[in-house]
């Protein structure tokens, strides 16, 4: 049933209507940040790699003629890519398991569960990547250990390998793999796993047919946090890996702080945004299509 | 008008107020200002416990550090364009070039500086005030390495190359040190390659090659007993109980000097007060001693032990480099010591 308004108060009724913002305008504020402190700067970083020389006084693309004409280049960008996909399925074959257990576990472990998965976030990445080199180090703590027990006859070349980078990095990224996953396993409704025991189901098909195609939203966001991270993860790259695992970061770095040619900068910058941004399609295609045929709604 | 609308209301006019009150310009304090940029870590602290109060009581000037290395100041200037965020520069050898040549700079004029005159010649110019001396060389572990190596071409042998941590160009003393072993290869300032085909040979035996900053935690972890360093580095780790000494090559300790510069358009009064200040006897023996380990250049000072040399004059045996030449080649040697060093 509709009411009929007096007069004065359906004009005032209509003007506020009027003045009320639509959906989208509300977005405004937010998409002026993104278009000063995004787009912009990024359209400026391709301006500059379009120049020659480092004074950015000549146009021209000899820059990005030298990158990707050298399969140097194109190797350190493989190994770099690389590195992320290793540190994904790294924290995917560790996380899902702890987020199973958290599933699992009591309001008390669970609170105490998620304190310790939340910990690492709250130390600086330097103070963490730092600590790694007393663990991975020629007389750090796997070593010793490892010593003490007589299981190995000599220290263990931890450091400065791709080996103890992943590690290091799949402790680092830890927590944006398992947030992601538990927040969304955390919902599935616990009756789902007691209506499949009760058909018949052992427990490894559960997993793989009920949590699993219902946790895939939160698997495939933590795998693409974690991979974005950990390709640029500058610091711990350099620290841990050394300077012999030659990956974008480094690169970018040297060219644009050390020897101030910005334009090869840039297109190492502009080559680490694409290649990571392709992936990161690619995953997010993946888990779309897995949801699909595992008739996820 | 309900309650809401009213708190709300105070609550956007107190912001108002206050944010109105931030704009407003700051009453000015009868002391000055200088905004200089340092190197993070061991030079931040030296001068925010020792530089800031001298300048304070000398000339009632208030010190604002801004953390920035070398190549970081450097890019912030240029980026900035004319325009950087600090009054002085502190900068190494490399830097300082590429300073002179991007026009970032005001010249100084060294008699502002009465201290000046005890800086020795050569080390005050135009462009700024050398305010530190850096010594390079060898540190090894005196407990596991039980002769050290008396040249820079010993590195390449064992038992010292398989004890042997390397950093590449991206440093100052990273860069000199390369250029000497180099030398001994029949290589040059400017000429590098002999130094690239000894480390192809030696490759696989380096326990370590790392970043420039990594290289102290690892020598303290015992990843490595050698390395290519400079005597501050060596007095803070001995200071904090490292088994660590410094061995003079026979061809010579590399000396460089780290200096501090006006930058373009900077408040010339204050920074003048300061960059004196910086080189004053007080000052600069109070930077030499434990833990900052920082070499004077301030003729005046009495050298200590933690130095290889027992007055400033020593230095003219010391090598020094020519970086004009250096500058144009580093990019190129970076890209060939990645590529190289690449598993």
């Amino acid at each position: 049933m509709t009411s009929v308004l007096p007069g004065r108060a359906s004009r005032a009724a209509g003007i506020s209507q009027w003045l009320r913002p639509a959906e989208w305008q509300l977005a405004l504020p937010m998409l002026a940040a993104f278009v000063a402190f995004f787009a912009t700067p990024l359209l400026l970083l391709a301006a500059v790699s379009v120049f020659d020389d480092t004074q950015i006084t000549q146009a021209g693309f000899a820059m990005w003629r030298k990158f990707l004409g050298d399969p140097f280049y194109w190797k350190v960008t493989f190994d770099t890519l690389k590195l992320g996909l290793m540190t994904v399925a790294a924290t995917v074959l560790i996380g899902y398991p702890l987020a199973l257990v958290y599933l699992s576990a009591g309001p008390r472990l669970q609170r105490l569960l998620l304190f310790i998965i939340v910990m690492p976030l709250l130390l600086s990445v330097v103070v963490r990547t730092f600590a790694w080199i007393v663990i991975l180090g020629h007389e750090g703590v796997i070593n010793y250990t490892l010593l003490s027990l007589g299981l190995v006859p000599a220290p263990l070349r931890l450091l400065h390998t791709e080996f103890g980078l992943v590690l290091s990095l799949t402790q680092i990224e830890m927590p944006l793999m398992l947030l992601p996953l538990i927040s969304v396993m955390h919902r599935i409704d616990p009756n789902l796993r007691d209506a499949a025991a009760a058909l018949g189901a052992s427990k490894w098909r559960t997993l793989f047919t009920v949590i699993l195609p219902l946790s895939l939203p939160g698997l495939v966001a933590g795998c693409l946090l974690v991979f974005a991270s950990s390709t640029t993860a500058f610091i711990s790259q350099q620290i841990i890996g050394g300077n012999r695992l030659v990956y974008l970061p480094l690169l970018i770095w040297q060219q644009s702080l050390v020897v101030y040619n910005w334009p090869l900068a840039s297109v190492a910058a502009l080559t680490l945004l694409v290649s990571v941004t392709a992936v990161i399609v690619v995953i997010s295609a993946l888990g779309r299509r897995g949801s699909r045929h595992l008739h996820v709604a | 008008m309900n309650t809401l609308d009213l708190n709300r209301r105070r609550m956007l006019g107190a912001m108002l107020a206050g944010g109105g009150a931030a704009m407003l310009p700051n009453v000015a304090a009868a002391r000055g200002m200088v905004t200089a940029a340092i190197y993070p870590g061991s030079w931040e602290e030296a001068f925010r416990s020792i530089v800031s109060p001298a300048l304070q009581k000398a000339h009632n000037v208030e010190l604002a550090m801004q953390p920035l290395f070398a190549v970081d100041q450097i890019a912030k200037a240029k980026a900035a364009r004319g325009a950087p965020a600090f009054d002085v520069f502190v900068l190494d050898p490399g830097p300082r070039i590429t300073g002179i040549n991007d026009k970032l700079f005001d010249k100084i004029d060294a008699k502002k500086m009465p201290n000046a005159a005890k800086v020795p010649q050569g080390l005050v110019d135009e462009w700024g005030v050398a305010v530190a001396a850096q010594f390079v060389g060898i540190g090894y572990n005196p407990k596991r390495v039980a002769t050290p190596p008396k040249r820079w071409s010993d590195l390449f042998k064992e038992p010292y190359v398989s004890r042997l941590g390397l950093t590449g160009f991206q440093t100052t003393f990273g860069t000199v040190s390369i250029i000497e072993m180099a030398k001994e290869f029949g290589g040059s300032e400017t000429d590098v390659e002999p130094f690239f085909v000894e480390l192809k040979k030696v490759l696989p035996k380096i326990p370590a090659i790392s970043a420039p900053a990594a290289m102290p935690g690892l020598f303290q972890q015992g990843q490595f007993d050698l390395m290519y360093t400079n005597t501050q580095t060596v007095g803070t780790l001995k200071a904090r109980g490292v088994d660590i000494e410094f061995a003079k090559p026979e061809t010579g300790v590399v000396a460089f000097f780290t200096t501090m510069h006006l930058a373009r358009g900077a408040d010339a009064e204050n920074a003048y007060k300061y960059l004196d200040t910086v080189i004053s006897k007080p000052v600069q023996e109070q930077l030499m001693k434990p833990p900052y380990f920082l070499a004077p250049v301030n003729r005046d000072v009495q050298l200590d032990g933690s130095l290889p040399l027992k007055s400033l004059d020593e230095m003219d045996r010391f090598v020094r480099h020519d970086w004009s030449k250096i500058n144009p080649l580093r990019a190129g040697w970076i890209e060939r010591f990645n590529r190289e060093v690449a598993r």
